[in-house]
């Protein structure tokens, strides 16, 4: 079997156990909210619009950011809840299950109301006159009249929610959507289209199950509504069960990972590290760049690398860029005293930000800083990675050098590549431990007025983590050990067309050099 | 008061400015058939519904075999009360066994004893026993209603309220329905309110007539006496159409002899 295949096979039985998981338990609870409410709105028709309503304007908000919503929410509530020492998740499943349960309820919600609304008066009034209670009505009457129109509705809220499932990667959730996230980075395609076809197969055979209970409710046939829902409790116990034993897991170390190819070898290499110091671990890849901070800082991470630039200007908000080792220093002092987060210390590289151009063009218009490049702004296209246009430093560099590019555009860093190799961007936002700026014979641009400061990679602990003797032990080895060329080698054989590495692969590779 | 009387004492119910009811006391001894007629809206259909509560009256009493209907909740009043409607309203999921066996199983009587009884009424409604497991969209419209009648009936209700209970059906089912109805109120002794807008009907089921107009009682009269003659402009009104077609009916009988 190609080894790609293999390797998303071998990650299947988790990411579509956590799959199943999150999206039973959401399509299960948004059952129960909005069979509920659907009964609470017929009797009361201010209730049915007030509830429909809401609900509609729920499902406008794309799921993506619905998701990404809950975190800052949870955080909140968590913080207020801090009194009282109850202390929620604000990443990964929690967020995950309620954005998700909020986004199966209105079509379960209007099919239900439409449901009972349509049983015919005739009969509700036959119901009345025999003696039922408003109960006894809803039980043998109203509720297995609507059941049919109602279950069309589960049907669809089943089919979105194990697709929107996929998109809860980025808040921290192992789902299917770890293959198409990973997959879009590291341009692993089979991977994207790996994790396309299982969710899709899986939405598909549930949809159908449903179908046959539908159909069996209509009917008023057991046999179907008995195999459906059997088919459908067999198939989630045998999806869950390699998730059996992990979830209970105290001492598993949880490593995050931000949203591109090198965090993800990193991570792979921390966990490689722990699982050499007999731990379990849990990854959460994909996250924004200030949400795995954040989580971190909540111990809802234990460990995670970061780069000491991005720290400083995104997390203390400082403008002034000291030489890299007073910066490094004054980070790992202000993170310790501000959220009691340990700056373990740094790698050994630097991913700094950069501008890059291909050398050509940059060697034609006699380009080599970014004082050149503010000449020339004015003709070339910048293409910027998706956080860079909205960062401080982007600010910092274009008010240190008046840089004013004729346009700009911001893309996912894979296509940022695709964009100067196409003439789509002349000047592109790069990262100077990427493989691809040599690979692909680009330049980066120097900064002679220190408007960027150093971006040493750091690993970062969690407050809860801080005497953790043991994870320190097995992360301290990787402090300093990894120069840059070896991670943009690293970085290369994921990032790279063809022969392409995963980051696990990549990890082991530099790990072996590490020994 | 013997099982199965009606009183109702100065009930009154009204929708926004229009009285549909405006205090309306009657007596109904146990075991008479008596039919509520009138123009539309004149409260005939509100009246009979406050009997079983299915309208709650604004003011006044009603006594059901001497105890006042409104200390029992209602569930537990209709209960007791047959009630068939134009509408009949069977379940359609349910079969015709389950629809007919439906007040015994809320009453909470066993498989054995509802099984037997659905059994007992389909026979009384002169439906063949293997109906019992069809489905009501199986049946013909007066096979339904035979099946509504049982269902009013699976209880053993000494009071049974009709809202136009044939009004839908063909005029030869109606017929055949009103006298089969006829003759189980004779059999089982019941007590019988029926609205109906049809004179005729009431006159030929009926053994007593209560005609209604603007929310009040305008006649109560046995159906001879009202055919006699009657001093109100609109029972009269109401009376002449029958009337009249009794007699060209008589007429042409006596031609053609």
């Amino acid at each position: 079997m190609n080894p790609q295949i293999a390797a998303a096979f071998a990650v299947l039985p988790r990411y579509l156990g956590w799959h199943v998981a999150l999206s039973a338990s959401a399509l299960a609870l948004g059952l129960v909210i909005g069979l509920g409410l659907a009964v609470a709105a017929m009797r009361a028709p201010r209730v049915r619009w007030a509830a429909i309503t809401i609900a509609s304007l729920v499902q406008t908000i794309p799921s993506l950011a619905l998701l990404a919503l809950f975190y800052p929410l949870l955080l909140a509530v968590s913080s207020a809840l801090k009194p009282i020492h109850i202390a929620l998740p604000a990443l990964g499943f929690l967020p995950s299950l309620l954005a998700l349960t909020l986004y199966s309820i209105l079509p379960i919600l209007r099919n239900t109301v439409t449901g009972l609304t349509g049983v015919d008066t005739a009969v509700t009034e036959a119901a009345d006159g025999l003696g039922m209670t408003p109960w006894q009505k809803l039980i043998r009457v109203e509720a297995p009249l609507a059941a049919p129109v109602a279950m069309a509705g589960v049907r669809t809220a089943a089919v979105w929610t194990i697709g929107a499932a996929t998109l809860s990667t980025p808040v921290g959730q192992t789902s299917l959507g770890d293959y198409i996230f990973s997959g879009l980075q590291t341009e692993n395609w089979v991977f994207v289209l790996f994790g396309c076809a299982a969710s899709a197969v899986l939405a598909i055979a549930v949809d159908q199950l449903l179908g046959l209970i539908e159909t069996g409710l209509a009917k008023r046939d057991l046999r179907r509504i008995g195999i459906g829902a059997v088919a459908l409790v067999i198939g989630a116990v045998a999806a869950l069960t390699p998730l059996i034993g992990v979830g209970e897991a105290k001492d598993r170390y949880v490593v995050g990972a931000k949203n591109f190819s090198e965090q993800f070898i990193l991570a792979e290499l921390i966990s490689d590290r722990l699982h050499r110091a007999g731990t379990a671990t849990e990854e959460k890849q994909g996250l924004g760049s200030v949400v795995a901070f954040r989580a971190l800082a909540a111990n809802d991470l234990d460990v995670y690398v970061d780069y000491s630039g991005t720290l400083w200007t995104n997390v203390l908000h400082r403008t002034d860029t000291p030489p890299r080792t007073v910066l490094l220093a004054e980070l790992t002092r202000e993170l310790n005293s501000r959220y009691g987060v340990t700056v373990l210390g740094s790698l050994g590289f630097e991913n700094a930000y950069a501008l890059a151009m291909k050398a050509d063009t940059a060697g034609r218009l006699g380009i080599k800083s970014l004082d050149d490049l503010a000449a020339h702004a004015g003709e070339l296209k910048l293409g910027g990675d998706l956080e860079f246009l909205s960062r401080p430093e982007w600010a910092a560099i274009s008010s240190a050098y008046g840089l004013h590019f004729k346009s700009q555009r911001a893309f996912n860093p894979t296509f940022m590549y695709r964009a100067i190799e196409g003439g789509e961007a002349d000047v592109i936002s790069a990262f100077s431990s990427d493989g691809r700026i040599a690979a692909d014979r680009l330049v980066t641009l120097s900064d002679p007025r220190s408007a960027i400061p150093a971006y040493d990679a750091v690993v970062l602990i969690a407050p809860k983590r801080a005497n953790d003797a043991r994870l320190i032990g097995a992360l301290r080895p990787l402090i300093g050990a990894i120069p840059v060329e070896r991670m943009r080698e690293a970085n290369l054989t994921v990032d790279r067309d063809a022969d392409k590495n995963t980051p696990a692969e990549a990890a082991r590779t530099l790990a072996s050099a590490i020994r | 008061m013997p099982s199965g009387g009606i009183e109702l004492r100065a009930l009154a119910k009204r929708y926004g400015a229009v009285a549909a009811v405006d205090g309306v006391s009657l007596t109904i001894p146990a075991g008479q058939f008596v039919a509520l007629v009138g123009p539309s809206g004149s409260g005939k259909t509100t009246l009979l519904k406050t009997i079983n509560r299915l309208v709650q009256p604004d003011a006044g009493h009603i006594l059901i075999e001497g105890e006042d209907a409104t200390s029992l909740d209602a569930p537990t009043l209709r209960r007791r009360i047959g009630y068939v409607f134009q509408g009949i309203g069977l379940f359609p999921h349910l079969t015709v066994a389950e629809n007919i066996g439906m007040v015994p199983s809320l009453l909470g009587w066993s498989k054995v004893e509802i099984a037997a009884r659905v059994t007992e009424l389909l026979a009384l409604v002169d439906l063949p026993t293997d109906y019992a497991s069809r489905r009501p969209a199986e049946l013909s419209g007066g096979q339904q209603q035979r099946v509504g009648v049982a269902r009013a009936l699976a209880a053993r209700p000494k009071v049974m309220l009709m809202d136009e209970p044939f009004g839908a059906l063909d005029p030869v089912t109606r017929d055949t329905l009103g006298d089969s109805y006829r003759r189980l109120h004779d059999l089982l002794g019941l007590t019988t309110v029926m609205v109906t807008h049809d004179m005729q009907e009431a006159l030929l089921l009926a053994e007593r007539i209560v005609v209604m107009s603007g929310g009040r009682v305008v006649a109560d009269a046995a159906p001879a006496a009202l055919m006699a003659g009657h001093a109100d402009p609109e029972v009269e009104r109401l009376i002449s159409t029958p009337r009249r077609q009794a007699e060209r009916v008589r007429a042409l009988m006596a031609a053609g002899r």
